[in-house]
């Protein structure tokens, strides 16, 4: 078992959330959007899991590098 | 893994030498010497480190037996009392020249297995072997390919000189006029601090190894001398920090294979000096492929963003692009590809970092890259999708606004033939770092593209701010002007003014770029030699 952080690439805020706790991902799928500079961020599964934790919210500011959720596989 | 056998193809050479020559045998004993490096614990250190010797670099990355060794027997020997040869510990340091892809290079580096690299203090001249082959470069006009791994001078060296030397007394003067003349590659494939480190800054293209390389100004005992820090080398030279963070070193790569893999393919795209015009090849992609699958790229929703690399590739020759400095400064792509075999670099914006907004660090790298290609004659092709400079603390902080303008002036000074076709927005200041618009070149959009000083919205909240204010209902008064002004903003109406050139079908954009990159080689051809640098850069 690994736990794969899932962190922001921009500066920006969390528009929509897009899968819950518990989900299986693959690797490319969308988990949530970010705006960023008036454009929809899609946040993609770096790895194949199960998404364990959110740790952010619709709303919520993020920063670069921040980690939004984390996939456990 | 890595168990090549030293310098067969010379140790051959040699042998045959002694069997005919028996007079050669000082020169045998001395090329076997030369070949056998730092000797063979030294080797099995550097192997066991995940690194290959200098020699097997050099045999990796040059055409099959086309090395032509200079200053083989450079070295220390010693001698008996009845002044016999007893043994030579060569120069940490191998030169020479070979070909890559067929062509003549100029190749030098660092031995680590020979006293960790370190500056040789040969009497002959400054710089040693490194600098006879920067002179080589520099006379026969080919490029020159640096493989470092070597932490430069020691302090001991002023003990043998009986003073020290000051900084820029014969120094790098010849490494900056190589940057106006031939493409200079560097390798950073060890522990690179000092001269080598500088070395590989003055280059026109270097990378470095994940995990085996690292290159800094100062490494950790001087940080921890100077600044009290503990820090690992990894983490404070490292390609994380020299390549994606900071830029320092343009590209990574996983082993030492693919590093000599990309200096291999970048040079494939240059010519050999200035007064030469890039290799055309010959191209089996059709010309007139039009690609339907350009017309639905960009997402009706203007929020949302798509693949500016899938874009490029449906564009340009089939497997023709070379992406430089693909994790630094990512809100804009630079890559050196070929249409119809012809070498041009592509400046795209990537919508899915920021929208393509220029900050600083991507400024940095499209300014890099325009005055590489404008340096070696190769047409620049601008993909543009960006909605001006990027906004916020942090992109203050870094100077956006005056790297941005560097961009804007240093493509205002191109002189190579560029064609800027819009894919999506071209704003303000970010967008005229796009095109070089008061010359011949072309601006051409795809019906997607829109432009102006800033994006409508928000421009007429803060133009029209009295005339909503005193509005009845100022919510649906910003909406009218917004939808007036947007109505002018259609790339159709600026066409018809001709200050676009052209509003091309998407599928088109392979034959009309090939056809331009084909014309434009009359004007290359009659502009080649160094360009004239002028001004003082904002």
């Amino acid at each position: 078992m690994t736990i794969t952080n899932v962190a922001s690439e921009v500066i920006g805020s969390v528009w929509k959330v897009e899968m819950n706790v518990g989900d299986a991902v693959k690797a490319g799928d969308t988990i949530m959007i970010l705006e960023s500079m008036k454009m929809e961020i899609p946040v993609e599964a770096p790895v194949d899991g199960k998404i364990t934790e959110f740790k952010v919210q619709p709303e919520d500011s993020v920063d670069e590098d921040q980690v939004l959720c984390t996939i456990e596989s | 893994m890595h168990n090549r056998e030293l310098g067969s193809e010379m140790s051959d050479a040699g042998k045959k030498d002694v069997a005919e020559t028996p007079i050669n045998e000082e020169l045998y004993f001395r090329r076997v010497a030369a070949l056998e490096m730092g000797g063979k614990e030294a080797i099995e250190r550097q192997h066991a480190n995940g690194r290959l010797t200098v020699r097997e670099r050099f045999s990796e990355l040059t055409d099959k037996e086309s090395f032509r060794e200079v200053g083989t027997l450079a070295g220390s020997g010693e001698y008996d009392e009845n002044n016999k040869l007893v043994r030579v510990t060569p120069a940490p340091y191998v030169a020479g020249m070979a070909r890559v892809n067929g062509r003549p290079v100029a190749i030098g580096g660092e031995d680590f297995t020979v006293r960790g690299g370190t500056t040789f203090g040969a009497a002959r001249r400054k710089g040693g072997q490194g600098g006879f082959i920067e002179d080589l470069a520099h006379y026969y006009k080919i490029p020159l390919v640096n493989l470092i791994d070597g932490a430069g001078g020691t302090v001991t060296s002023a003990k043998r000189r009986g003073y020290v030397a000051f900084p820029g007394v014969h120094g790098f003067e010849r490494s900056v006029q190589l940057l106006g003349e031939v493409p200079v590659v560097s390798a950073v494939l060890g522990t690179a601090a000092g001269g080598p480190a500088g070395r590989a800054i003055l280059s026109h293209f270097s990378v470095m190894v994940r995990g085996t390389s690292q290159i800094f100004a100062a490494g950790p005992p001087v940080v921890k001398r100077s600044l009290g820090r503990d820090i690992d080398k990894e983490e404070l030279g490292g390609a994380a920090t020299a390549v994606d963070k900071a830029g320092t070193i343009h590209n990574a790569a996983d082993t030492e294979e693919e590093a000599l893999e990309q200096i291999r393919r970048f040079l494939s795209y240059m010519p050999q000096n200035v007064w030469e015009l890039p290799p055309v090849v010959p191209c089996d992609d059709p010309v007139d492929r039009c690609e339907v699958a350009l017309r639905d790229i960009v997402p009706e929703k203007r929020t949302q963003p798509y693949s500016m690399h899938d874009l490029i590739d449906l564009v340009v020759d089939k497997d023709s692009s070379f992406e430089i400095q693909p994790t630094n400064g990512k809100t804009v792509i630079t890559t050196l590809a070929r249409l119809d075999g012809r070498v041009v670099g592509i400046v795209a914006n990537n919508p899915k970092f920021y929208s393509g907004a220029m900050d600083a660090s991507s400024a940095h790298k499209q300014i890099r890259f325009m005055e590489l290609c404008d340096t070696f004659h190769i047409p620049l092709v601008f993909l543009v999708d960006v909605p001006g400079f990027m906004v916020g603390l942090k992109a203050e902080q870094e100077a956006t606004l005056r790297e941005g303008m560097r961009a804007v002036y240093v493509a205002g000074q191109l002189t190579v033939p560029t064609i800027t076709l819009v894919i999506r927005k071209c704003y303000g200041m970010a967008g005229m770092a796009t095109c070089n618009k008061n010359d011949i070149d072309l601006k051409l959009s795809w019906p997607s593209g829109e432009w102006g000083s800033l994006p409508v919205e928000g421009g007429v909240a803060a133009a029209f701010r009295r005339d909503i204010a005193s509005s009845d209902d100022p919510k649906a008064r910003e909406k009218e002007l917004e939808a007036e002004l947007r109505a002018y903003a259609s790339p159709f109406r600026t066409a018809e003014a001709f200050a676009v050139e052209e509003i091309i079908d998407p599928s088109e954009t392979r034959p009309i770029l090939c056809e331009y990159i084909a014309l434009a080689e009359g004007r290359l051809r009659a502009n080649l030699g160094p360009k004239r640098k002028a001004g003082v850069s904002p």
